[in-house]
């Protein structure tokens, strides 16, 4: 059977003023229907713009420079901006971080959850009226006919996001892309909203690809987890064999640096310095300046991505 | 001990315009506190968004006046200090903030960041302050050399690590971090917590800090005290409360992260609901309607915060429940 998603050589630039921006530098990822795969990273590692690319909504003047999204069997990248716009929102839904910033403040929120069903589904507006009605109920609104005619900042955070799910869902999407979908939302909130996600996920049964960098929230809810640094995934795994044996040393850092981790007060491991600088060619390991292992071998030519066990794939030349 | 701090029926209220007409309404932010802080201690006050924890700490900085209450520090009460001891008070006390994007002024080399709480309290003449600014910066793991920069040239946990530098140029007796790591990358905030710890220890200073983050909290904090709708709900030291908490609150905020390690995903307590609105907080206990716990008397009866056990606090009805329901999922 062939792959929910396949994405090969993926790359993203940003042509600026003083150089090439290499976000996204040579992807390769794939996920199979009714798999929650997490993407992890820090702050400018690739992996937001790892997922508008297989959006295909990279921000100007960002573009793809390489690679294959292939989604059952179709590259994203071979579409028209028309093909494009039947997927996005249809078959793909998208799940942004800041409910506030992404749904649109003059409409209300009938109209939002509204639109897509008009548009992707065909349905007449009493119809996609009571669609909307049914789609926010699922997802946990309470009085939804009443919150149609309301406006978004009249609802909470929690509310808001709840909201954003259920525009995502209402064309029942065979993948969706959270991108830290929990990041602005209090603990108690955080909770409900992901135990939402599963179970939507499970009814419909969706390919879910959840970015974060809550190494927490991977842990309980990620099949597979791939971990990204300086544009590359460095590491990917089944998430239980990943935590139970982690093999490159940039998540051998960010485990340890945990305070879950430590004893109280104790000191806490930290991985030295800062990313490298992502404008043009890196030569070798882009973790060589912070590693606490590497060697002179690690300086040049390209590392590739090894099978270190069944299923668990490291770009390290000392990971074993 | 005596203690260093301490706040005594703490009330803050906002004026706030709400509603169709635009009518004046008073929003509750901090509902009745007491807090108690000596010397040398970390007290870590945690709370999810719209707690009162940041209102808080600008109440006990003198950023804000109280509505009601009292805050005294080294034995006198704030409003009724003279000038040499508001002086005192605005040197020993000193804040870390969130952001370190925007609590730094872009104009101002990070020289100038560093050296202006000591301008203000006409500490050291300026070669003094210059070579008091160069330690600094080297003591929070900066070099001197970058001390004619603008704070847009630092990353985030460097920034980070001038507020810090700002904070201790005065030699402050207590600092008041407002989730200083929050925004911060996991591995920067490792950094950042490290170095808090080693100023600490190193001066003997005494900590109130405030965080979302309860694993942040376990670590750092030798007490804690935990917050909901403006009052403290527990509070005991960092074992007591998280550990064997008492307050069904407490007990839904440690169930809800997510924990990499499979032993500790234990039965969630999910809270039901959202946070009421401090304009029209729950009768009775604030956290009845979201409890999991709750009877008839949660709705009609506010819990007073009382101690159960030696040191140990919780405002609800039924605490005994909860320790008892607690200690059986955590038997070996």
């Amino acid at each position: 059977m062939s792959s929910l998603m396949e994405i090969k050589g993926l790359s993203t630039e940003f042509p600026l003023a003083d150089g090439v921006l290499k976000a996204v530098r040579g992807v390769d990822l794939s996920l199979e229907t009714g798999e929650t795969l997490a993407l992890v990273g820090e702050s400018g590692c690739g992996k937001s713009i790892t997922a508008a690319s297989i959006m295909r909504l990279v921000p100007p003047p960002g573009r793809i420079v390489s690679g294959s999204i292939l989604f059952k069997g179709q590259d994203l990248l071979g579409l028209s901006s028309e093909e494009m716009r039947q997927i996005r929102g249809n078959r793909i839904g998208m799940i942004f971080q800041d409910p506030m910033t992404s749904l649109n403040p003059v409409y209300t929120i009938g109209n939002q959850v509204a639109e897509g069903l008009r548009i992707h589904r065909g349905l007449s507006a009493a119809q996609a009226e009571d669609e909307a009605v049914a789609i926010l109920e699922q997802v946990g609104i309470p009085a939804p006919r009443e919150r149609l005619r309301d406006y978004p900042h009249l609802l909470s955070g929690g509310m808001r996001q709840r909201v954003m799910i259920a525009m995502a869902l209402s064309c029942r999407p065979e993948l969706v892309i959270a991108d830290e979908p929990t990041t602005a939302l209090d603990v108690t909130i955080q909770a409900q909203i992901l135990e939402l996600l599963d179970r939507l996920k499970t009814e419909n049964r969706m390919g879910l690809i959840l970015i974060t960098h809550n190494l927490g929230i991977v842990a309980e809810r990620a099949h597979r987890t791939a971990i990204m640094y300086a544009g590359q995934i460095v590491e990917q795994a089944p998430t239980a064999e990943l935590f139970a044996n982690p093999l490159h040393p940039y998540t051998r850092g960010l485990l340890a640096s945990l305070p879950e981790f430590a004893k109280p007060g104790e000191r806490l491991a930290t991985i030295a310095g800062g990313v490298p600088d992502l404008k043009g060619e890196l030569a070798g390991c882009p973790f060589r300046a912070r590693c606490p292992i590497g060697d002179q071998g690690c300086e040049s030519g390209h590392i590739e991505m090894h099978e270190a066990a069944a299923g668990h794939l490291v770009r390290c030349l000392k990971a074993q | 001990m005596t203690a260093l701090l301490t706040a005594s029926n703490l009330v803050k209220e906002f004026p706030v315009r709400g509603g169709m007409l635009g009518e004046k309404r008073l929003l509750t932010a901090v509902a009745g506190i007491d807090l108690e802080l000596h010397p040398g201690e970390t007290l870590g006050l945690a709370g999810e968004s719209g707690c009162g924890k940041s209102t808080v700490a600008r109440l006990l900085t003198g950023l804000i006046p109280a509505s009601q209450g009292e805050i005294r520090y080294a034995g006198s009460e704030l409003s009724g200090m003279d000038r040499e001891q508001t002086a005192l008070f605005r040197k020993d006390v000193q804040m870390i903030f969130q952001d370190p994007f925007s609590s730094l002024n872009p104009r101002m080399r990070v020289s100038e960041i560093i050296a202006e709480p000591l301008a203000i309290h006409r500490i050291g003449t300026p070669g003094e302050r210059r070579e008091r600014v160069a330690a600094l910066m080297e003591r929070v793991g900066l070099s001197a050399q970058q001390l004619s920069r603008f704070p847009h040239e630092f990353s985030g946990g460097q920034r980070q690590r001038i507020g810090i530098a700002r904070a201790l140029a005065v030699s402050p007796r207590l600092i008041i971090a407002d989730e200083p790591v929050s925004a911060l990358d996991l591995s920067i905030q490792a950094q950042i917590i490290n170095l808090l710890q080693e100023v600490k220890r190193e001066l003997g200073l005494s900590f109130l800090f405030i965080t979302h983050d309860l694993s942040v909290l376990r670590h750092l904090s030798d007490r804690v005290a935990i917050m909901y709708l403006g009052r403290i709900v527990e509070t005991g030291s960092r074992e007591q409360a998280l550990d064997a908490p008492l307050h069904p609150y407490t007990e839904a905020l440690l169930s809800a992260i997510p924990s990499i390690d499979p032993e500790k995903r234990k039965r969630r307590v999910i809270a039901k609901g959202e946070l009421p609105s401090p304009l029209s907080p729950p009768t009775g206990c604030p956290f009845h309607p979201r409890c999991p716990y709750a009877r008839e008397i949660c709705a009609k009866e506010r819990p007073e915060l009382s101690e159960k056990e030696p040191g140990h606090s919780a405002a609800c009805h039924f605490s005994a429940e909860i320790y008892r329901n607690d200690a059986s999922h955590r038997s070996p």
